[in-house]
């Protein structure tokens, strides 16, 4: 009993105080409830009496402290202090009224829920439009980020669309050109003129071997010729043999005229015309001995000429051919040294041809791969819509929250006795102080470009 | 050789529809969007329309509507090159006039053989 005096002091000086008297007095209640089966009656009525005295000096004692320790103040608390409402209860307690005060404090304590309620719930507002403002800056920040990486994709795919169009022109042209150059030498024209390389082997090759077979017979004829050459040699000296029998005849007609003119003579006067027949064949065996060594002599010159020619035959026919088998295999050399050029030329052509349609087929890939900004964007820009839209709405369950913080205030202005001008913020009377206009501030210059218009 | 037009808001895929059908051998205009392409079909003739749906200013599906009331365009073949492949769009498409619906990407070999098809 003696420890309550202290305890007293010291509550007195904290706003706990009524909390403490209260306990003190349910705590002695128990102890004496709980002695009530073991003690006699008498100590029972005693200590009963004891406590009564004991918990009438308490309250006095609280009442003094009270008294010095807070004098009731003038005017009305302010309402946003949480611990005016305690401190009113404290008063109330310190009025001198007793016990009868007591219904007035369930009326305080109430009202004291009430407003820890509405405080809760403010808070829980104020969280609340935080939370909103936060994944409203939050969203548009995204949703600019977005944008601005949909626009350089954009940027660098218009780019990468160009020059890999340009590429393809030009490697086209290329490819173009390289085939005409490499077909013409495939090709010919209508007319047989050699337009292209393998016509060219074709006609040169045969036009070749025509001039060589041409020169080959030509020794061939060149033969021929030394052969008739060498015939006509053996005949020459044929008439050499009939010119020696011209002039033996010769001779022995002119020793026969001899011996006609030696008979004329011994005959005498009748012999005279026989002498002048046997002078006259006589003078024609010597003209025939003329005209047959003329002949030998012409003859001479023949088959002298003759040699000469058959010695130039001979060298010409055995060079020709030797000059016509060196051509022929020259142009057989040639010929094939141009067909293997051909047939790397026809190769690379078809290889051409092969990178052509590989070409062909990875321009087909990017030219889908290069739609894929456009698809990407398009899917961006949709994902972005559910958020616009929450944010949209977002924005209008805060006005309403506004609203209705704005009914709650004046709802609890009655019960709770405070004034409810002293929560409004005089700069701004449509909302409450804590809230500050958090959804206006959304609408950036930014937004008047966007597809989804906000408000 | 044909004039193609087409019409999307994304500058590369004009670039790719072109170079695909200008390697074929057509004629190629590019619109931006359907305002724009509304006008170019009003001064020249066209053989085909090859358009986008999702466009600023004016949506593919309106600008087929439009093409339709004119009376140049009332046969000409309009092709819906578009990411979009729902059904509900796809009926929208048909309903307001439109000659056929390729689902992006394309593929250029496909694209040209669907442009030969309706140009026959």
């Amino acid at each position: 009993m003696t420890s309550v005096l202290p305890f007293i002091r010291r509550t007195g000086q904290s706003r706990r105080r009524p909390q403490w008297w209260l306990a003190a007095c349910v705590g002695i209640a128990a102890v004496w409830g709980w002695s009530l089966p073991y003690a006699p009656g008498w100590v029972l009525a005693g200590s009963g009496c004891t406590a009564l005295l004991v918990l009438t000096v308490l309250a006095y004692f609280a009442r003094m402290e009270a008294e010095v320790a807070h004098p009731i103040p003038d005017g009305t608390p302010a309402r946003d202090d949480p611990h005016h409402a305690l401190n009113h209860i404290d008063e109330i307690l310190g009025i001198p009224q007793g016990l009868e005060a007591v219904p007035q404090v369930d009326e305080l304590l109430e009202s004291l829920v009430a407003e820890n309620q509405r405080r809760r719930l403010e808070e829980v507002l104020r969280h609340w439009v935080d939370v909103a403002q936060r994944y409203s800056g939050a969203a548009t920040d995204l949703r600019k980020r977005v944008e601005a990486v949909i626009q350089q994709t954009e940027h660098a795919t218009d780019n990468i669309a160009s020059s890999f169009q340009a590429v393809i022109n030009k490697a086209t042209l290329q490819a173009r050109q390289a085939m005409e150059l490499l077909e013409g030498t495939q090709g010919a024209n209508s007319d047989g003129t050699p337009v292209s390389l393998k016509d060219f082997i074709r006609v040169s090759d045969v036009r070749l071997n025509k001039m060589a077979d041409e020169v080959v017979r030509v020794a061939d004829l060149s033969m021929n010729m030394v052969r008739e050459l060498d015939g006509v040699q053996k005949r020459t000296q044929a008439i050499d043999g009939f010119l020696a029998d011209v002039e033996k005849l010769a001779d022995q007609t002119s020793l026969l005229a001899l011996n006609a003119d030696i008979e004329a003579a011994r005959v005498g006067e009748h012999g005279r015309g026989f002498a002048v027949v046997a002078s006259e064949v006589r003078r024609l065996s010597q003209r025939s001995h003329e005209f047959s060594e003329r002949i030998r002599q012409h003859l001479k010159e023949v088959r002298a000429g003759l040699s000469r020619t058959y010695g130039d035959m001979r060298t010409l026919s055995a060079a020709d051919m030797a000059h016509a088998v060196q051509i022929r295999e020259d142009v057989i050399q040639l010929t094939r040294s141009l067909e293997g050029k051909n047939r790397e030329v026809a190769d690379t052509v078809s290889q051409i041809n092969a990178l052509s349609k590989e070409i062909a087929l990875d321009v087909q890939n990017v030219v889908v791969s290069l739609q894929f900004h456009d698809i990407t964007s398009q899917e961006l820009t949709r994902t972005l819509m559910p958020m616009e839209e929450l944010r949209r709405t977002l924005y209008h369950v805060m006005q309403e929250t506004l609203h209705l913080d704005r009914d709650l205030c004046k709802s609890f202005t009655g019960p709770a006795g405070g004034d409810p001008d002293a929560k409004k913020d005089p700069a701004d009377p449509g909302t409450v102080p804590g809230y500050a206009v958090p959804a206006m501030s959304e609408k950036t210059p930014a937004d008047a470009n966007l597809s989804v218009e906000l408000f | 050789m044909a004039t193609i037009m087409t019409v999307d808001d994304t500058a590369s895929m004009r670039q790719m529809i072109s170079f695909t059908l200008n390697s074929a051998g057509y004629d190629v205009v590019q619109a931006g969007d359907g305002v724009e392409a509304l006008a170019l079909a009003r001064q020249s003739t066209l053989d085909l329309v090859i358009t986008d749906i999702n466009m600023p200013n004016m949506d593919g599906i309106a600008l087929v509507k439009m093409l339709r009331a004119l009376p140049d365009y009332r046969f000409t073949p309009i092709l819906m090159l578009t990411t979009e492949s729902q059904d509900s769009k796809r009926q929208a498409g048909k309903n307001a006039g439109a000659t056929g619906w390729i689902v992006k990407p394309f593929n250029p070999d496909q694209l040209i053989h669907i442009v030969r098809k309706v140009l026959d």
